[in-house]
């Protein structure tokens, strides 16, 4: 993915969809709203930034002397150092840091081979979205059809395997249900690839234009790559979609609940109307709108365990380039990335207000 | 959390019998007796409070249950649960008058015996650690006869044999099994005394033990001393700072209100494992550090809520009956509000604890947050994943455990909140 | 109305300019645009034959199968740079001397010395300051460019020039402190002068930093740490492809004229995250060989699968305590000599790594020049009596015990670290006079606070030679620049800083001398020495020696033609040369 393809999809596709809906509706409230939040959005991302920022500077442990090792005398760290421009006062960092931010022109890396971070992050950038955008949908489906699943059959036995499911799911550590599965499918039964995203012949032969594999296997045509790359991607996929849904399960399932016991659920009941088509059709509809909200707070749990899973997998993505970056002390790539991350939460719920809001009619601003 | 916050609590004038007879009886018959009313949930919660207290125990009373010291070296590298180690044993050459250890003994001016050895398995530690104890005791004898074996090692039993039969070593130390099975093959070579005793040639752990000989089920429940301690104190302290923050913002209002809402949503929104990440970081490795990094986390968690129950008591038209008769702040306070709030921060708490325990161990799984002398269940399971294909029982048990852990507090705070949201309560 | 058309323009303003701004990034220059190994025309390449440019006879071998070659590597190794007058790592000089070639080089699976593109060993001058070299004839880089004197002299002269400002700065280390200047009389020679003699010069001629790099790709004003593929040199591969953090392809130089020709049609270099999914895919056949780095719970399962062969490189690569020479309670010589009579190596070795290291008794590996089992004569370790009457000495008792902290990187040098660091403390708390605190701190911060020199009383650091000679394994601890043993502390104007008492300064002579005298009998003996006073002063402790292993399967094989075969010929310099290893299919 070309650094534009990268900040298109952070910053661009929300933008346009909340353009989009700003124009074409013609509520004054509504538009102030978005705007007050977009204006609020970029305090709170600059602090979040700047925080990162003096914490890291502040951190000690000095990045360039941690790569050259031993081997790095006091001068030759001195000399680099005033190269990177980490001797200059703490004002001018600063500052130069406020103009990266703005114009997300992050600056280039501290360490190896001082590449353009946008460079890195649109490499790894795309691995992740790659992980979460299955994961979620995995989580979501299995989540919402086992929260309505178990609320129709309340108390019951279905409820309670639902519900123990969820607590289950919920209770185990991610990074071990990932290490589980290698065991089983990847060690014991040898089904899976253990890690990676592709298999290193097959990947010599993909194109990489968004460096989405999955896309870019399907644009040219490259089976044998897609198969490999879906290959590659069923066990983390589980790991991180299985570990959501059981929050979803969760909160549908509440939700449904409450739903169930409203007055209108009790007339259309008195009516005739059949136990599963309320359940589906009228008190599901109206128990996602709470979920779907909660879908937009659920993108930072994603990302946590996007993390986790990454490291399990091996997977190169956003969440094992900051671990990597953190212990590296590459204070450039670690403000960028969570100044992306902070971006990425923002929008995300943003949308998903908007959405919210043009699903739910009793929503008025 | 859900909406557990946003809805008032019903106010029904006790007109049902059970309700008001409940009342009236003790806490532990009231407990006792809603099993009946509350069915499974009352079970979530009695079994998982038992599971907690157990686990309490274990935490504050591990060497009651721990066989052993968590970082002794009691036993070989890699054994499997409940297994024995080979016994290994000392070859020589038919020629050879030696017949145990201690017969190798030479005075300092000729060479020094060289043994060969296997790599992997327990023969080498073994010998080490007989060679060792037998110098000790001949050291102070007279006759100045010193046992300090130069050891070769070999990546095949075949190859130190061979090494023995060509006169390269003096003798071999091999595990009696593998020797029997290779014997036909070495008619020049006879078996000397086995070398037995001491941690390398000891056996049958409950789990096994580690990569370097530590014992799997004493640091399970060591580990779980670090867990608890983690959980609690972070909790405890997300709570200290963010009941009381949530309250001020509701009952204070204005614009302190509206910034602390901005902070907290963010931070709330915010991935809070890569907040922990990058507070570790900056830290430095150990528990309070830890403690700090994740009790930040679920401040917002405790601040949301109470702010929002608080404010929904605080306009309830009950709260303004009471305060237009002249109450006070302090008694709406205990009055109305705590009541209703107390609830809700029990069941958060106890899922908080769940989830910092989860978090802790994330940290410790990607070696951030605790330093690596403390027995901890993610420190074991990042070392265990180095090798998942040669020992399942080092990632396996250790994470079952924190299963079992976590499990325990979230069934109480799912069971709790089943009982306690009214809005869930059957008519 | 009104109000709602301004919001309207208000929300297209600040729409626009986000998207503006991402507009504007990309029209910034990127210093190293890796990217282009994606543009189609160079990866449409890759599935076909090795493309043989018009002209020329190539020496390229015919290979056996019409059908493509491929061979892949595997290795859990970074590559920091690929510019010779900066790269300093392992994996980057194995890359570069695979690509290029020096005047010397060290001959395959040995530390001996053989000329490369020079024509012989090369004339010393009499008062060892000039080195001159004939350039052999018909040297041409990968897209045909010919290789000179003139050229040569100029790129290596960029060590000289920019290397110090280079990130991996190479040339501090290895160019700045011998070389003055480099030059070319005429267009087949090279002559350097040197500021002092050095004795080792030659070994330093054969690394990669004074390889030949072609103009184009380097030029002499700047760093270019990933140029742009295909990247020539004139050795007998390219790279014609590369993905950081995931492949390189290198395929065969067609204007190679050398002796190691290359075996395959293709080498593809595949990069893994974590060594555990690389040892399972050397085992299902993903990869062909498996090189660097694989920790020893990783290669004991591997020993025992049919079909793959471990080999066992006794590599340079050691770890040491690292003791702090003005740092209480390490300043006390009974403190350290306790230390070191208590080091139970065996152990360390059997236990944490199941036999998989070899005990080091000194800081010269075996093989070296003049290596001796100096710790071993002196302190016959483990000496628990011993280790107690130094202690008592200084009034450490089991009622006085000696509390005393060592740090250590838990992930730097391998997870097993704080395993050894936690058998180190069980060792000296055996003799019942000490208390040992392990602390572990992350790299960054670990490696900052010991060259710092301020910090620690014990510490770990781990080595691996520049080039193959005993003076790389004692110098760097003795004339300290920044290895935290305080022995001889840095000041201005001395070369070798200032010995902190008389047995230093005996040391630092010592080494003074070794590093001068060409006579290399004369030398071992003089390192002899060293190696006793360095003993005696416990200047670090060396505790282990690792070796490199390659892994490869059953089709896979190396050159019998030169040393080492079972190792794929690469020998105790750990240089990996891919034309030596061949694939029957």
């Amino acid at each position: 993915m070309t650094p534009i393809g990268f900040v298109a999809l952070i910053i661009g596709v929300p933008a346009l969809i909340l353009l989009g809906y700003v124009l074409i509706t013609g509520s004054t409230g509504l538009r102030r709203y978005i705007l007050t939040r977009i204006v609020l959005t970029l305090p709170m991302v600059i602090i979040l930034g700047s925080l990162v920022f003096l914490v890291m500077r502040v951190v000690p442990g000095d990045p360039v002397q941690s790569a050259l090792g031993p081997k790095g005398t006091p001068e030759m760290v001195q000399r680099i150092r005033e190269q990177l421009g980490l001797n200059d006062p703490m004002i001018v960092q600063y500052g130069k840091f406020l103009v990266q931010m703005f114009t997300l022109r992050f600056g280039n890396s501290l360490i190896g081979g001082h590449r353009p971070i946008i460079d890195e992050m649109s490499e790894r950038f795309p691995a992740t979205l790659e992980l979460i955008t299955p994961a979620s949908i995995l989580a979501l489906v299995l989540g919402i059809f086992g929260g309505a699943m178990a609320a129709s059959h309340r108390k019951g036995a279905v409820d309670y395997v639902w519900r123990i499911y969820a607590v289950v799911i919920y209770s185990l550590p991610i990074f071990w249900l990932g290490l589980m599965l290698q065991l089983l499918f990847g060690v014991k039964l040898s089904w899976l690839p253990i890690s990676g995203r592709i298999d290193p012949i097959i990947g010599t032969t993909l194109v990489h234009r968004t460096n989405i594999y999955t896309i870019d296997a399907i644009i040219s045509g490259n089976w044998a790559a897609l198969y490999s790359v879906l290959e590659h991607l069923i066990l983390p996929t589980f790991t991180l979609g299985l570990i959501l849904s059981g929050i979803f399960v969760r909160l549908t399932r509440i939700n449904v609940i409450e739903t169930l016991a409203m007055d209108y659920i009790s007339a259309a009941r008195a009516r005739g109307i059949r136990e599963r088509v309320l359940v589906y059709g009228h008190a599901l509809k109206n128990a996602l709108i709470p979920v779907i909200t909660l879908i937009g707070l659920q993108v930072a749990i994603l990302l946590a365990g996007a993390v986790l899973t990454e490291t399990v997998f091996s997977w190169p993505g956003m969440g094992s380039y900051l671990v990597e970056r953190i212990s590296a002390r590459d204070y450039t790539a670690v403000q960028s990335v969570i100044v992306v991350f902070a971006l990425l939460v923002a929008m995300i719920s943003l949308a998903v207000d908007v959405i919210y809001s043009l699903v739910d009619p009793r929503v008025r601003y | 959390m859900d909406n557990i916050g946003e809805h008032p609590p019903e106010i029904t004038p006790p007109t049902e019998t059970w309700e008001v007879e409940l009342q009236k009886v003790s806490i532990v018959r009231r407990i006792l007796n809603s099993r009946k009313w509350y069915g499974a949930d009352w079970w979530f919660v009695a079994v998982s409070s038992v599971l907690v207290v157990i686990f309490i125990i274990i935490a504050i009373f591990p060497s009651l249950f721990a066989p052993y010291d968590p970082s002794a070296l009691v036993g070989p590298s890699f054994l499997a649960p409940g297994a024995y180690p080979p016994v290994p044993e000392l070859i020589v050459s038919n020629t050879s008058s030696a017949n145990s250890l201690k017969d190798l003994a030479v005075t300092s001016d000729q060479p020094r015996p060289t043994i060969s050895v296997v790599q992997g398995g327990n023969s080498a530690g073994a010998l080490n650690d007989a060679a060792k104890e037998i110098d000790n005791q001949i050291k102070n004898e007279s006759g100045g006869l010193r046992l300090r074996p130069v050891i070769d090692r070999y990546a095949t039993v075949e190859e130190a044999l061979q090494a023995v039969v060509d006169g390269k070593d003096t003798a071999a130390v091999v595990g009696s099994d593998e020797f029997v099975r290779l014997k036909a093959q070495y008619p020049t070579l006879r078996e000397g005394e086995s070398i037995a005793g001491g941690a390398k040639t000891a056996g049958g752990f409950l789990l096994g033990t580690n990569d370097i000989g530590q014992d799997v089920w004493s640091r399970l429940l060591w580990g779980t001393r670090v867990a608890l301690i983690i959980g609690f104190s972070s909790s405890l302290l997300s709570l200290i700072i963010g009941v009381p923050l949530g309250l001020m913002a509701a009952f204070i209002g204005g614009s302190f209100d509206r910034l602390m809402s901005l902070l907290m949503d963010s931070m709330y929104a915010f991935p809070g494992l890569i907040l922990a990440i990058a507070i570790t970081a900056v830290l430095g490795p150990s528990v309070i550090n830890v403690i700090v990094a994740i009790a930040v986390l679920y401040i917002p968690t405790y601040y949301r809520m109470v702010r929002g129950q608080t404010l929904a008591v605080k306009e309830d038209v009950y709260v303004e009956a009471a305060r237009s008769i002249g109450a006070r702040s302090r008694e709406i306070l205990q009055r109305y509000i705590f009541p209703n709030v107390i609830p809700s921060v029990a069941i958060i708490f106890s899922v908080n604890v769940a989830d910092a325990i989860l978090t802790g161990a994330g940290l410790a799984f990607l070696g951030l947050g605790l330093p690596p002398t403390i027995p901890d269940w993610g420190i074991d399971l990042a070392r265990g994943q180095r090798f998942i294909q040669n020992a399942w029982w080092l990632i396996t048990f250790p994470g079952l455990t924190i299963l079992l852990v976590v499990l325990a507090f979230t069934l109480m705070g799912e069971g709790l909140m089943e009982i306690f949201n009214p809005k869930l309560r059957e008519r | 109305m009104k109000h709602n058309r301004w919001f309207q323009f208000f929300a297209l303003l600040v729409m626009a300019s986000m998207i503006l701004t991402a507009c504007a990034t990309t029209a910034t220059p990127t210093a190293a645009p890796t990217t282009a190994a994606t543009e189609p025309p160079v990866v449409t390449e890759a599935p076909t034959q090795a493309q043989a440019p018009t002209a020329v006879p190539t020496e390229v071998p015919p290979t056996a199968v019409p059908a493509k070659n491929t061979i892949i590597i595997g290795t859990t190794d970074t590559i920091a740079s690929l510019d010779p007058g900066d790269a300093y790592a392992t994996r980057d000089w194995e890359l570069i001397k695979n690509i290029s070639a020096g005047l010397l080089r060290w001959k395959p699976g040995t530390v001996d010395l053989e000329p490369s593109l020079a024509t012989d060993m090369g004339t010393i001058s009499a008062d060892g300051l000039t080195y001159t070299f004939t350039l052999k004839d018909g040297i041409k880089f990968g897209d045909g460019t010919p290789l000179d004197a003139t050229m040569y002299a100029a790129q290596l002269n960029r060590l000289l020039t920019i290397g110090p400002s280079c990130p991996n700065d190479v040339a501090d280390a290895l160019a700045i402190p011998y070389v003055e200047s480099i030059t070319a009389p005429d267009a087949k020679t090279i002559v350097f002068k040197l500021k002092t003699t050095v004795s080792y010069f030659v070994q330093i001629l054969a690394t990669a930093p004074y390889t030949a790099s072609d103009p184009k790709t380097f030029p002499a004003d700047q760093c270019v740490l990933f140029p742009t593929a295909p990247i020539y040199g004139v050795g007998p591969w390219f790279v014609s492809q590369y993905t950081q953090k995931e492949s390189i392809v290198l395929e065969p130089n067609p204007y190679y004229t050398g002796d190691l020709k290359p075996q395959a049609d293709q080498i593809i270099i595949k990069d893994y995250a974590d060594p555990q999914t690389m040892a399972l895919a050397v085992q299902n056949g993903e990869i062909d060989v498996a090189w660097r780095f694989f920790s020893p719970e990783q290669l004991a399962p591997l020993k025992e699968v049919q079909g793959l062969t471990v080999g066992t490189v006794d590599g340079g690569s050691i770890r040491y305590l690292v003791v702090n020479h003005t740092f209480a309670p390490a300043d006390d010589p009974n403190v350290y000599k306790a230390l070191a009579a208590v080091i139970d190596r065996n152990e360390i070795a059997d236990t944490v790594y199941g036999g998989n290291v070899t005990p080091l008794y000194s800081m010269v590996p075996p093989g070296f020049l003049g290596a001796t089992e100096i710790f071993d004569t002196v302190y016959a370790s483990p000496d628990i009596e011993a280790a107690k009457a130094f202690l008592a000495a200084s009034g450490y008792t089991a009622s006085n015990p000696l509390k005393i902290e060592m740090w250590y990187p838990p992930e730097h040098y391998g997870a097993s670290t704080a395993a050894w660091m936690e058998v180190i403390k069980k060792q000296f708390e055996a003799t019942g006079a000490v208390q040992v605190t392990l602390q572990a701190q992350e790299w960054s911060t670990y490696i900052t606070n010991l060259t710092g020199g301020a910090s620690y009383a014990v510490g770990v650091l781990g080595w691996f030679f520049d080039y193959p000679d005993s003076s790389n394994y004692l110098d760097p601890f003795v004339y300290n620049k920044g290895m935290g043993t305080n022995v001889s502390p840095s000041q201005e104007g001395t070369s070798y800083g200032v010995p902190i008492n008389d047995k230093a300064k005996q040391l630092v002579d010592l080494l003074n001398q070794a590093d001068t005298e060409t006579d290399q009998a004369k030398r071992a003996d003089i390192y002899k020495q060293a190696q006793e006073v360095y003993a005696d002063l416990v200047v670090t402790l060396p505790l282990f020696m690792i070796a490199e292993h390659i892994t490869y399967r059953s089709n896979i094989s190396g050159s019998s033609a030169y040393a080492s075969p079972e190792t794929l010929n690469i020998g105790p310099n750990i240089e990996f040369y891919y034309s030596l290893i061949s694939k029957t299919p």
